[in-house]
């Protein structure tokens, strides 16, 4: 690392700041029986609901717990404090509460979990999809600045322990579905106290797994389960995160989910409605050694520029975050050699994003830090619950740990990325599980960028699952990856020194499009030619 | 024995008291203990003076287990006779089962009853002769799981004692310091065990094992950077041990650093040849480095020395790992079934 790069890099960083208006505070309330999902909430999405160009938020909240719980319970969901939130970017850049006014205050009777974003009903709005313990909730985005809960119509509750979900066009048919990754078969009244003398959330190991679902969006506001069908059901897991991106360059998204405490899934679209599920034979089912971890969160992006998507799982500390490169047919453990494993192997991490947060060129590496233990201490005298979260920069194939100046150290968990004050640097916000959330404004430095916003004709509208490339960077359109939570649609590149670019794109319809001579600097909308 | 020999001469002045001593002879081999009392408490009655009247009598409610109604008829056999070798015997057992080891010793001495007297003697907290008679005892039984636990707990507590003896009379030497972090570091409590550690340091910069046992913390924490250098410092110090030169191997592996984490897991290796897990890192280092041949050829090696649990399922993964990149499928498929095997 040369002092110059380090100094730039400090300098693009600040100290986290809590943009005006954002007053939220997550609840999750904790209880001495250590129900497993007071751990594990905590989702954010950063998206422009009313596409006034500027990025709102968006907060999943937790609910009311009873120690012990009664059932039926009861949650709270109408009591405020216990609402999900949406707050309205103003020219200003500071935020206004709008939940009420946009009919995002009826949250169900569950225990909030993550937020997916898109626009499935091709209106040019984007709409939520907010997962649960109990039934997830579809929220319709009228395009007047108010939505619609939409569940029992689009028939998209699913049930269970939802925790990550995302919407992708699995079947390139110009309309997002909707995968849900779920958790764990349990309930109160079959909650394990687990640790002596005291206790501590349970492991995994101690519940049953269950299937993931996949919706398939039939086009009239209604969905189908598809799990079976697809093959998606054919195997049980512990869901955490879920991304997407096309590995195997077929043109069909793939999905890979980080299961907890088990080895991860990698579901192959195969282009015909169906998946297989090939982990093991593609090399990202277990660390280099054969051992499962702790799956969070996960990015599927190309960190080193080849044009394949790599894959990033977050776990918990001793673990080692999982990088696995893209290698054309399979991919190879990448954490030993890229450094990643020693710099980041004291960490726990959930949300998670690789975006080029220093605008040189190379995706970095952003994790939401924190141990799923509030306890931890207890266990372990070495390991901490409350981390910083940390940038792990990538250069010359390897990977630098920064821990963002003046951050404090917090129960991190969901982590939504994007530009959110439209300087062509990274922001992220952090969701913290019980706790306000953090907001991290990038400074921009010297380095050039570009921001692309697609607009679909044939394919979907919000061009998700579209393939960019400028110069040896490529990026895969989603909103979907870290943990619990969704991103900027938008892409954005790095361009390090180059002022003008050219950018190709492969829209989910197959049609190429080519635009020449794109200056940097800029915020470009690009619509898929008919 | 001896006592049964003795009663039979005193028979020939009493028919009755003849007659008794077979009597609880007879439902002493017939096992009915509680008749064999009777017979023998009146054999008592008739013959107070006779030695060999307590004994028999002592060693049937020894044998009953009642050690407690025991003592009494073998101490007044002893009284009478301290030359009586199975009663001291018996009496010491007896006294040893009812916590009076004190007690119990000198009758065990008497007999030179190793593995009762090294037990005697540990309860007694005479700790470093019973760990010689322990160890004697062991070497008859060397399987007796009693013994075994015995001489475990003597070490023990001799190494307390000892431990107790640094603290108090060497408080402020290193080696109390590095006692101190070791203790600390076995109860998990890994911030206080380096402070401990980096005090002895302080005072002895070349002590030999603590910059190892800092690395070992520091690896176990994740925060490997400072395990390595803990590391380095420690082969410095012993170039000749091949535990620390692995450690340093398996730290190096974790940060990365590929070439030099091979060297040092080689340089193990050569210094103590055919561990297993040294094997296994070598190739799990070579894998990661791209150095598949010789990768294959260290899991090999590793499989040879430990062809189950979970370090052979980690080399027959990394296995399938290299065949599956090389194309050799159905090497890599079989690999993968015995991973899958290990597994469970």
């Amino acid at each position: 690392m040369k002092w110059t790069t380090l100094i730039g890099l400090i300098l693009a960083l600040p100290a986290h700041e809590t943009p005006a208006g954002v007053a939220f505070v997550h609840q999750h309330s904790p209880t001495t029986q250590k129900y497993l999902i007071e751990t594990m909430g905590g989702g954010v999405a950063l998206l422009d609901y009313n596409n006034d160009k500027r990025l709102d938020l968006f907060f999943v909240n937790g609910g009311k717990l009873n120690d012990p719980q009664t059932l039926p319970a009861d949650y709270a969901r109408t009591d405020p404090q216990y609402w999900n939130r949406l707050y309205r970017q103003n020219p200003d850049g500071s935020f206004t509460d709008v939940t009420a006014e946009a009919g995002l205050s009826k949250a169900g009777n569950n225990y909030g979990m993550g937020v997916a974003v898109g626009d499935y009903d091709n209106d040019g709005f984007p709409d939520l999809y907010v997962t649960n313990f109990g039934s997830n909730v579809l929220y319709r985005n009228n395009g007047d600045g108010t939505f619609t809960d939409v569940t029992s119509e689009a028939g998209v509750a699913a049930g269970g322990w939802s925790v990550s979900a995302g919407f992708l066009d699995y079947d390139n048919d110009g309309r997002l579905d909707l995968f849900v990754s779920r958790y764990l078969d349990w309930n109160f009244d079959r909650n394990v106290l687990c640790g002596t003398p005291f206790h501590t959330y349970c492991p995994p190991t101690r519940y049953q797994g269950t299937a993931n679902v996949l919706f398939h969006n039939e086009g009239n506001g209604r969905f189908r389960d598809v799990s079976v069908l697809s093959g998606i059901a054919s195997v049980k897991g512990k869901g955490m995160g879920v991304a997407f991106n096309d590995y195997d360059g077929d043109g069909f998204a793939d999905i890979f989910v980080s299961n907890d405490g088990m080895e991860q899934y990698l579901f192959r679209n195969r282009g015909d409605g169906r998946f297989e599920e090939l982990a093991l034979e593609a090399g990202v089912a277990f660390a280099d050694d054969g051992k499962s971890f702790s799956g969070m969160g996960v990015s599927f992006a190309d960190y080193d520029n080849d044009g394949r998507p790599d894959i990033a799982v977050t776990n918990l500390a001793l673990e080692k975050y999982a990088l696995y490169r893209n290698e054309g047919s399979r991919f190879s453990y990448a954490s030993l050699r890229t450094g990643l494993a020693g710099v980041a192997a004291r960490s726990s991490g959930w949300g998670v994003g690789l975006y080029d947060f220093d605008n040189d060129g190379w995706k970095d590496l952003f994790v939401a830090q924190s141990h799923a233990l509030d306890n931890v201490e207890r266990v372990h005298s070495g390991l901490r619950y409350r981390e910083r979260p940390a940038l792990y920069r990538y250069a010359d194939g390897r990977f630098e740990r920064f821990d963002i100046a003046k951050m404090p150290p917090v129960a991190g968990r969901g982590a939504a990325f994007g530009d959110i004050n439209n300087d062509g640097a990274i922001d992220s916000v952090i969701a913290v599980l019980g706790g306000q959330p953090l907001v991290y404004f990038n400074r921009p430095n010297a380095n050039h960028w570009l921001i692309l916003e697609l607009v679909g004709r044939r394919s979907n509208r919000s061009g998700i699952g579209a393939t960019v490339r400028v110069g040896n960077q490529w990026a895969y359109t989603t909103t979907t990856g870290s943990y619990l939570s969704a991103s900027d649609s938008r892409v954005h590149f790095g361009l390090g020194k180059e002022s003008r670019v050219t950018v190709e794109i492969l829209w989910p319809s197959r049609k190429r499009q080519t635009v020449r001579d794109v200056a940097a600097n800029q915020i470009l909308t690009v619509e898929e030619p008919e | 024995m001896i006592a049964v020999l003795l009663l039979s001469l005193a028979l020939q002045v009493s028919p009755e008291l003849r007659e008794r001593v077979e009597a609880g002879l007879k439902a002493k081999a017939a096992g009915d203990l509680d008749r064999a009392i009777r017979e023998f408490t009146r054999v008592v009655e008739l013959a107070p003076a006779l030695p060999a009247a307590h004994v028999n009598l002592g060693a049937v409610y020894f044998e009953k287990k009642d050690y407690s109604a025991a003592i009494p008829p073998l101490r007044k056999a002893l009284e009478l006779n301290a030359d009586l070798p199975a009663a001291h015997q018996m009496l010491g057992a007896a006294l040893l089962s009812q916590g009076f080891a004190m007690e119990a010793i000198p009758h065990l001495e008497k007999v030179q009853s190793d593995d009762l007297l090294g037990v005697a003697l540990l309860e007694a907290g005479r700790v470093r002769e019973s760990v010689d008679h322990l160890e004697a005892a062991l070497q008859k039984r060397p399987n007796d799981p009693d013994l075994l636990y015995y001489l475990a707990r003597a070490h023990e507590l001799l190494s307390r004692q000892l431990h107790r003896r640094l603290q108090s009379e060497h408080a402020d030497s290193a080696r109390a310091e590095q006692l101190q972090g070791e203790t600390l570091a076995a109860s998990g409590d890994y911030s206080a065990a380096q402070k401990h550690f980096r005090a002895a340091l302080e005072k002895r910069p070349d002590l030999r094992g603590v910059h190892h046992a800092l690395g070992e913390l520091l690896l176990e924490s994740g925060d490997y950077e400072r395990a390595e250098a803990e590391f380095r410092a420690e082969a410095r110090l012993t170039p000749g041990s091949a535990v620390t030169a692995y450690k340093l191997g398996v730290t190096l592996l974790h940060r990365g650093i590929l070439q030099e984490a091979i060297s040092e897991l080689k340089r193990s290796n050569t210094l103590q040849p055919g561990m297993p897990e040294t094997e296994l890192e070598l190739g799990r280092a070579l894998h990661a480095a791209g150095e598949a041949e010789a990768a294959e050829h260290w899991l090999r090696k590793a499989l040879q020395h430990e062809s189950s649990g979970s370090l052979a399922a980690s080399a027959h993964f990394l296995l399938a790992e290299i065949y599956r990149k090389q194309g050799r499928v159905a090497e890599a498929d079989q690999e993968m079934k015995l991973f899958q095997r290990q597994r469970k």
